[in-house]
């Protein structure tokens, strides 16, 4: 029975060789859109190396400030972060970095720029990095203001030439001397909290001003004793979030932040009303809503596209239900058809969305992403191709099925 | 083998009422082989679909095989259709994406059948009508004559008691007609039930009695 449904879609499909185009053509460029979309949010919010303990972890990335007559919204600063987030119960560790900013070079007389990111000693124990030399600057480091850098492949071959070892060596940026001490792997621009070419210790900045600024371009990153501390961190931290003593209280007197995952915030950076409290349910909802609109558009062509080239077959109809085919075995036949045509679709949206994604890391666009299609993002597209196909196929398959023989013997439709 | 008791159609549209069979009352035995002749729109059709089970009467009752047909339930009427009705029409209606063979299989399809009793039955079907040398064409090579054989081997590949045939020569010429024709009378003789809407009174002389309509009415 399958393999005769199977047999006549195949026919089907290549009589109808302009429909066929149409359709498949709509699914697999759908397909493309959304693959590449849950691509790059797989490759922000799922953990990756350096950022692998995603389940542990949360973030105090954004800071909102108010005051009579004045707000601001933007980045903590260091004295926020040391204030709020150190020694929080449930804690493991706690790192604060800066948001990495571009940093000038000349090696050679040569022009490079390079991202670079102030971090502590702790750092380098929260996130995973893989060292392929030497190995992170410490806590000690910091604290004693010894410029010390590590840097990237990308880096160390851009200032010392392919196949070279980079540890002990100087490098220069922003006109400041450092002694590279490590090498890692590059990471991909779009792990926000760890990306950067070259990462040295936050003492070395010029000023120490820094250590006093409530707002700055400063984050922290929380790694949980488990998964059950986390509401008890996230609770000490509006506590003291709600305490907090601003040292000019006449400017502002409130500030909202959180201790969050990276999804809650972007929630509250997006969203305007989830500026006081993170609202991921609201974003995802939107996220979701947006998905199942972009879905639904061609899903309903095909089903127009469907019910046209079902029309044509209301004879077939009109002889499988004289000879015992009943509603139900007809409705299957439709479907089988639906879906080997949404496969088929499937399939060379897959191969493109590679094609896709493939020239997306090529194009530099975003620096050392790493989009291959994994193997949870084409379940993932997998199961979009067959929601598809139930979408744009149930309704006119059920509609088909439940003609009158007579009617569909007359070649009648309705 | 079929009887209509006191069976009445009306198709009704927005507008207008169409009496399309009025109150016919009909016996047909086992091994008969019955034409049913009137002019267009006198309810032959109708009449057939009705015993065909692909219609129901809006008024009276229909029996096939001794058994009283009561709940008109898609599943249940597939299933008597498959088990003892084969069809054949006037435009073949055969499905022009399948070769000979595969059409023939249809019936059996909705049955429990392996794929390889499946084509064996299938062939000989296309034995007895004589076109084993054409299994793995396609409808649209084959004659209007062929054609209709094809439809005939379909017709009798599940090995139904009753054969239902909508002016099966209506589309074919008098010799392709006779070929026809003449099968129907074997298959008659082999036990199979024939009822043969026509309008030829040449073809209705062949059969054992017929079966006259005017208006929707029976007429004697």
């Amino acid at each position: 029975m399958l393999r005769n449904y199977l047999k006549i879609a195949l026919k089907v499909l290549l009589r109808r060789k302009f429909f066929t185009a149409i359709s498949l053509f709509g699914i697999s460029l759908t397909l493309v859109v959304l693959m590449v979309t849950t691509a790059l949010f797989d490759h922000v919010f799922a953990p990756h190396p350096p950022e692998t303990r995603l389940d542990r972890t949360l973030g105090i990335y954004t800071l909102r400030l108010e005051g009579e007559g004045s707000r601001s919204s933007g980045f903590p600063g260091y004295a926020f972060l040391e204030q709020t987030a150190r020694d929080l119960p449930g804690a493991e560790r706690m790192t604060i970095y800066s948001l990495q900013q571009r940093a000038v070079s000349y090696p050679d007389r040569r022009k490079v720029l390079s991202w670079l990111k102030r971090t502590d000693g702790e750092f380098w124990n929260v996130l995973d990095f893989r060292f392929v030399e030497g190995g992170p600057f410490t806590a000690e480091d910091e604290a004693n203001g010894h410029f010390v850098a590590v840097i990237n492949e990308t880096t160390r071959e851009r200032f010392f030439g392919p196949d070279t070892q980079a540890v002990g060596r100087p490098i220069e940026l922003d006109g400041q001397r450092y002694r590279v001490v490590g090498v890692v792997e590059d990471v991909p621009f779009l792990r926000f909290s760890a990306f950067a070419d070259v990462w040295v210790p936050i003492s070395t900045k010029a000023s120490t001003a820094y250590r006093h600024e409530i707002r700055g371009g400063f984050q922290a990153l929380i790694l949980a004793d488990s998964e059950e501390a986390k509401p008890l961190i996230r609770e000490e931290l509006q506590s003291r979030v709600a305490d907090f003593q601003f040292p000019d209280p006449d400017e502002f007197q409130v500030a909202y932040t959180g201790a969050d995952t990276l999804f809650e915030a972007l929630s509250r950076m997006l969203l305007p009303e989830a500026a006081h409290q993170a609202q991921p349910g609201r974003l995802l909802t939107i996220l979701l809503t947006m998905a199942v609109l972009f879905m639904v558009l061609p899903a309903v062509n095909l089903t127009n596209l469907n019910l046209s080239r079902i029309l044509e077959r209301t004879s077939e109809i009109g002889v499988r239900k004289a000879f015992g085919g009943s509603t139900r075995e007809l409705v299957g036949q439709f479907l089988v058809e639906n879906v080997v045509l949404t496969l088929l679709g499937g399939a060379i949206g897959l191969a493109l969305s590679a094609l896709a994604l493939g020239a997306i890391e090529e194009s530099g666009l975003i620096p050392y992403a790493e989009l291959t299609l994994n193997p949870r993002i084409f379940l993932w597209g997998l199961a979009m191709a067959l929601f598809f196909a139930v979408l744009s196929g149930v309704y006119p398959a059920w509609r088909m099925a439940r003609m009158s023989p007579v009617r569909a013997l007359r070649g009648r439709s309705t | 083998m079929i009887r209509l008791e006191n069976v009445s159609k009306v198709y009704r549209t927005d507008r207008v009422e169409t009496l399309a069979l009025d109150n016919v009352n009909l016996e047909i035995e086992p091994g008969d082989f019955v034409a049913v002749m009137g002019p267009s729109g006198c309810g032959k059709s109708t009449l057939l679909n009705l015993m065909g089970l692909l219609d129901e009467p809006s008024e009276g009752k229909v029996a096939l095989d001794g058994r009283a047909i009561e709940r008109y339930q898609d599943r249940h009427l597939a299933r008597l259709r498959n088990e003892k009705i084969g069809f054949i029409f006037q435009q073949f209606h055969l499905v022009s994406d399948l070769s000979v063979v595969d059409n023939v299989e249809i019936p059996l399809l909705y049955r429990r059948t392996s794929n390889r009793e499946r084509r064996r039955r299938a062939l000989a079907a296309l034995d007895r009508v004589g076109l084993s040398s054409r299994v793995h064409h396609f409808p649209t090579q084959l004659s209007g004559g062929q054609q209709q054989r094809v439809a005939i081997a379909r017709a009798i590949v599940g090995g139904p008691k009753v054969l239902l045939a909508d002016e099966p020569t209506g589309n074919l010429d008098s010799q392709m007609g006779d070929e026809v024709m003449e099968i129907l009378e074997e298959l008659n003789e082999d036990g199979a039930t024939v009822v043969m809407v026509t309008h030829d009174g040449r073809l209705a002389q062949r059969t054992h009695r017929t079966v006259r309509l005017f208006d929707g009415r029976q007429v004697h």
